[in-house]
Formats: C-alpha cells, structure tokens, sequence
C-alpha cells in the first residue's frame, strides 16, 4: 500500500515537472535555469508568476474533485455518481456565472464566486435530491434525473451569458475547464478551502466506508445513515465549488478518478480518499501538462499561434471512453 | 463474561400506511435463550426483528433490551447492545473480509476510532469464530455464498453484542454451509451465554436447534414453546398452512416434519369452522 502512494506520488512529480515545462516558449533547459535562480525578468515571472501557480491550481482543483466525487459515490452507493452527474457541478457553474453577471462577484472578489459556486452547487444537488424522489436508491435512476438536472441547469447557465455576455472567450473557457491563466490568487483560495473540506471528508471515511456497505448493515452497525449522509453531501458540495471556482467545470474527474482510486486502494476509504485525493491531482496536471503539449504541436501544424486547448476537453474526451467501461464492469447483484 | 440480556416486547403495533404487519405481539426472550421465529412470508418475522434491533420504531408499545426502551437509545448505544444480520447485502467493490468485519466495530469505536489502524481482539476472534482467518485479505465479492455469509456473520459478532438476531441467515445457502451457520451460531451461543432470536425459514431447522420455537401468523404469535409442544401437525396447517405429518428424531428425540401438500388459505378456514 506504502508502495503504491509512493509510486503515485513519483508520478505527481514526473507530470509536475513536464507541466512546467511543457508551456510554449521556453526550452526546459531555460525553466531549471530560473529554477536555480537564473534566467532573466521575464523569464522568473514567467515561471514563478504563471507556470507554478497553475501546476499547483491544476494539483489542488484535481485532488479536490476526485475527493468529492468518492464521497459522493460512497454516500449515495452509486458508481454513477460524480459532480458532473448530479447537479453539483453545473449548479456551481450557474451560482458563478448568475454572480459574476449580477456584478456580485468576480476577479476583483473571488471568495464570492466560491461562495455563489457553492451555493449553486447545493441548489443543483438538492434538485435532483427531489427529482429523484422514490429513485434515489437506484443508481440508473439517478443517473438519467442527474443528466436531466444539467442539462437544465446548463440551460439556465447559458441563458444568463446571452443576458450578460461579458467576456465569451474567458466564459467559454471556464464552462468547459481550464487552468489557463490562473496566477497565486487563485492559488491562495485554493488551498484553505481544499484542506478544511478534505480534512473533514477524511474523517468521514469511517462513517463513509459503512456507508458504501449499504444502509441496512450501516444502520445495523450503529451508524446514523441519514446524518453522516447529509455531511458528507456538504463536503463533496463544498469542495466541487472550490475547484469550479477555480478551474471551471472540469468534465469527468470526479466521476472516474474515484474508481481509480477504489481499484488501487481498495474499498477502505481512510486509505483511497487520499488516494483520491493523489490520483486526481496528478490526472489533472497530466492532462493539463498532455494539453499544453499538444496546443503547441497543433499550433504548428495549424501555424496558429494563439491556439490553446483547454484541459477541461482533453479530460471530457478521455472520461466518455472511461465511463464506457465504469458502466459495463458495474455490478448490480447483491449477496 | 457479562450479564446475558433479554428482550421484551409489549403490546407491540407496527404498519406501514394502509398495510398493518404486527398486530399486538407480546414475547419476552429470556437471557441466553435460542428462539426460532417462524411464518410465511410477509407475517411479521423479520419486521420484528428490525424493532428489536431499533431500525424500526413501535406504532404502539414498546421494546426493551434488557431494562432500556429501544426507542430511547441512540443508533450506536443500540448497535453496542444487539447485532442483526440482514437477510441480504449488496455487494461492495473491493472490500475485503478483514475490513468488512472491522466495520462490526463502528459502534465501539465511533468515526474517528475507525480511523485508527489495525484490528482489536475483537474483530481477530469475530474472524476465529466463523473460522475465516485464513481469508480474510481475500474480496468478499469473489466469495462463495456460503462463505460471504460466514463473513456477515462474523460481522454481527464483531459489534460483540449479548444479543444476536439473525434473519433468515440460512436462505441462499446449500445444505452444508446451512448446518455450517447454525452449528456455528449454536456453539457461540453457549460459550458465551448469547441471546439468540432468528427468523427460520426451514421448520426442521428450528426445529432441531432451537430451545424455543415462536410462530407468527398476520402479526400475531400464534404458538410459542418448545418444540415438542410446538411443531404439531395443527401447527403446519395453521401458521405454514401445509398439511402433513410430524414424527421424531430416532437418535436427537426432536421433533421432524413430513410436509404433504399446501392448503389454501379458504379449505383451512373450512377446516377448523
């Protein structure tokens, strides 16, 4: 088990390091350079302004989904379950846009945008919360009530950007997820809001790994389903909005990563939810690192220099075929 | 070793909205008895069991385990008191036995204690008990129905409660791992001076390891004793509406059952007006 932290962690480190140099412009020879406190003005500022803060925000906003998505799985026993799929996320999304647009919120107070994120993400789970109704227990059911919640949701989302477009490049890049461009703000709300939220799902995981066992032996062992439910829905809303917040909606980590997870570290969830937490961080800032590669070779094979792809569509085109699997492996036989 | 428990039950109603299941049942379980609910489906066996383990609460009268109301205990001061093993369970992807077992111990130790690693002496002679030490890194879902029972079970026994109610702890099994069960829930029963109530659904079962045999029939107890006095051929027709006969065990003296044909609900009314 030490073993396999071990080697996730040397991972987080290998796509850490290709993450800041897989940016366009610089040779990776020119950022250890900086890293060893070379290099000139623009290239520090570079590096230690744009190129870390962003690794750190595509580490933290990555641990943070693939958490909430295994709380929400384990809460709910459903394999189906994720933000993206039950109203947390594009709730949250719609509580960003809806403030930003009414001029709550924005870049000049970004603890109103998690805080309007997290409301809406509240509101998107309590809908399907009552949309299912009697098919709550059922994992498909709540899987066809989930897409139908974002679907509407998403409408409402884009129905507030044709009222209030701001600025469509920045907005379009935030609906689908990306790490372009976030500087240590962004960073320094990350990071509290991820750790009180982590923490407190960690100490959940006793109550959560009953949960996962089913509410008959759950409530048999002792434990009060209803409550510990109830929280531990609050933490995977909480931390979802931190990293909508931060990133935008990132498709499909906090779907898949959660059965990564349970695969490497098993069902014991005081082991796979930092084991989530890992896999997530170092899935985002891949894919993030993958995502900046290929911008640079398509930019030259379309000799378009500003052309950036956004690693919220490189995670959604992976999590599709993922999920393909998830669904046809997924049990549904009882003992 | 503690005081064993018993369970009281007193005038006890219990319905879901238009659909009454118990209908005034009174039973004391004395301390350290075997009793064997029986019935058919749907006569309040296994609804009453769930009042007993508080996952139910009395529309009327009340449950008391030992001198406590089970309405008044918390969810874990209960779970410390008595163990249910549910009929059924769904699977659980990648839990493996040792770590199933542990989760018996959530009432002892409450959220945070389970985040503490390793096994108390508890969960290894829960594991003894059921003799599945040898396996238990092994996943439950790739076990055999007879062993993944042998594993709820111990489960149960983890929560290292006086009192232990089964429901139907022998329905998917062969007849192998059935004896297996209940020589193992018998044997524990007497070292330890446990208090035993379980859902049966096989009379010869009951009747063979059962101090004490409780039939249920539309919410209410309908016989209750021994079972030499119990299992008749009257009783048959009457709570498990077949007809057949009723002899005796050559060597163990207990009484065993020759089920002949089902009677339908009408010909038994016929029958006794």
């Amino acid at each position: 088990m030490t073993r396999r932290f071990t080697a996730l962690a040397a991972l987080a480190v290998v796509c850490a390091a290709v993450e800041v140099v897989a940016g366009r412009g610089m040779s990776p020879g020119v950022v250890w350079e900086v890293l060893n406190g070379g290099g000139d003005a623009t290239e520090r500022h570079i590096v230690f302004q744009l190129r870390l803060p962003r690794l750190l925000v595509a580490l933290g906003a990555g641990a943070c989904l693939a958490v909430a998505g295994l709380v929400l799985q384990s809460a709910l026993r459903n394999p189906l379950a994720g933000p993206e799929v039950t109203g947390v996320t594009p709730g949250a999304v719609l509580g960003a846009v809806t403030a930003t647009a009414l001029g709550l919120a924005g870049w000049d107070a970004p603890l109103a945008v998690v805080l309007a994120a997290c409301a809406g993400g509240c509101a998107g789970a309590a809908l399907l919360w009552l949309l299912a109704g009697r098919g709550r227990g059922d994992p498909a059911q709540t899987a066809v009530h989930g897409v139908l919640v974002s679907a509407v949701l998403g409408g409402l989302t884009a129905m507030v950007l044709l009222v209030e477009p701001g600025e469509l490049g920045s907005v379009v890049q935030w609906l689908v997820g990306t790490t372009e461009g976030r500087v240590w703000e962004h960073w320094h709300l990350l990071w509290p809001w991820a750790l009180v939220w982590g923490v407190a799902a960690w100490l959940l995981a006793g109550p959560l790994t009953l949960l996962r066992c089913g509410d008959d032996i759950a409530l048999a062992a002792g434990l009060s389903a209803h409550r510990a439910r109830t929280l531990a829905l609050l933490c995977a809303v909480a931390l979802t909005a931190g990293a909508v917040a931060a990133v935008g909606a990132l498709g499909f980590i906090g779907l898949l990563v959660p059965h990564l997870a349970v695969a490497v570290f098993g069902a014991d969830l005081r082991r796979s939810l930092p084991g989530a937490a890992l896999t997530g961080a170092v899935v985002v800032c891949g894919a993030d690192a993958a995502a900046q590669l290929s911008s640079r070779l398509l930019a030259t094979a379309l000799d378009s220099g500003r052309l950036t792809l956004p690693v919220g569509a490189l995670t959604a085109c992976l999590g599709a075929a993922l999920l393909l699997l998830v669904v046809r492996r997924t049990p549904s036989r009882t003992f | 070793m503690t005081e064993s428990v018993g369970i009281h039950v007193e005038g006890v109603h219990f319905g879901y909205p238009g659909r009454p299941v118990l209908r005034g049942v009174d039973l004391t379980v004395r301390p350290g008895e075997l009793t064997a609910l029986i019935g058919l489906n749907g006569c309040g066996k296994s609804t009453l069991l769930r009042l007993a383990a508080g996952l139910l609460h009395p529309d009327e009268g009340r449950v008391l385990l030992g001198e406590d109301d089970v309405a008044r205990l918390s969810r874990r001061a209960t779970a410390r008191r008595v163990a249910l093993l549910h009929q059924s369970a769904p699977a659980v992807p990648g839990m493996t036995v040792r770590h199933l077992v542990r989760q018996g111990r959530y009432a002892a130790r409450g959220p945070l204690g389970m985040l503490r690693e390793g096994d108390d002496p508890v969960v290894r002679r829960a594991l003894r008990d059921v003799g599945v030490e040898a396996w238990a890194d092994r996943d439950v879902d790739a076990l055999s129905g007879g062993e993944r029972q042998r594993v709820r079970l111990a489960m149960a026994l983890a929560q290292d409660t006086r009192v232990l109610l089964l429901d139907e702890p022998t329905t998917y099994l062969d007849l192998h791992h059935q004896l297996d069960v209940l020589q193992t829930v018998v044997r524990l029963r007497e070292e330890r001076g446990l208090t035993v109530v379980m859902v049966l659904h096989d009379l010869a079962h009951a009747a063979r390891f059962a101090e004490r045999i409780v039939a249920l029939r539309e919410g209410r107890v309908v016989a209750d004793g021994a079972p030499k006095q119990v299992v008749t051929p009257g009783l048959l027709a009457e709570v498990l509406q077949v007809a057949g006969r009723v002899g005796e065990d050559p060597e163990g003296g207990w009484p065993v059952c020759y089920p002949d044909h089902p009677i339908a609900a009408l010909e038994y009314e016929n029958q006794i007006h």
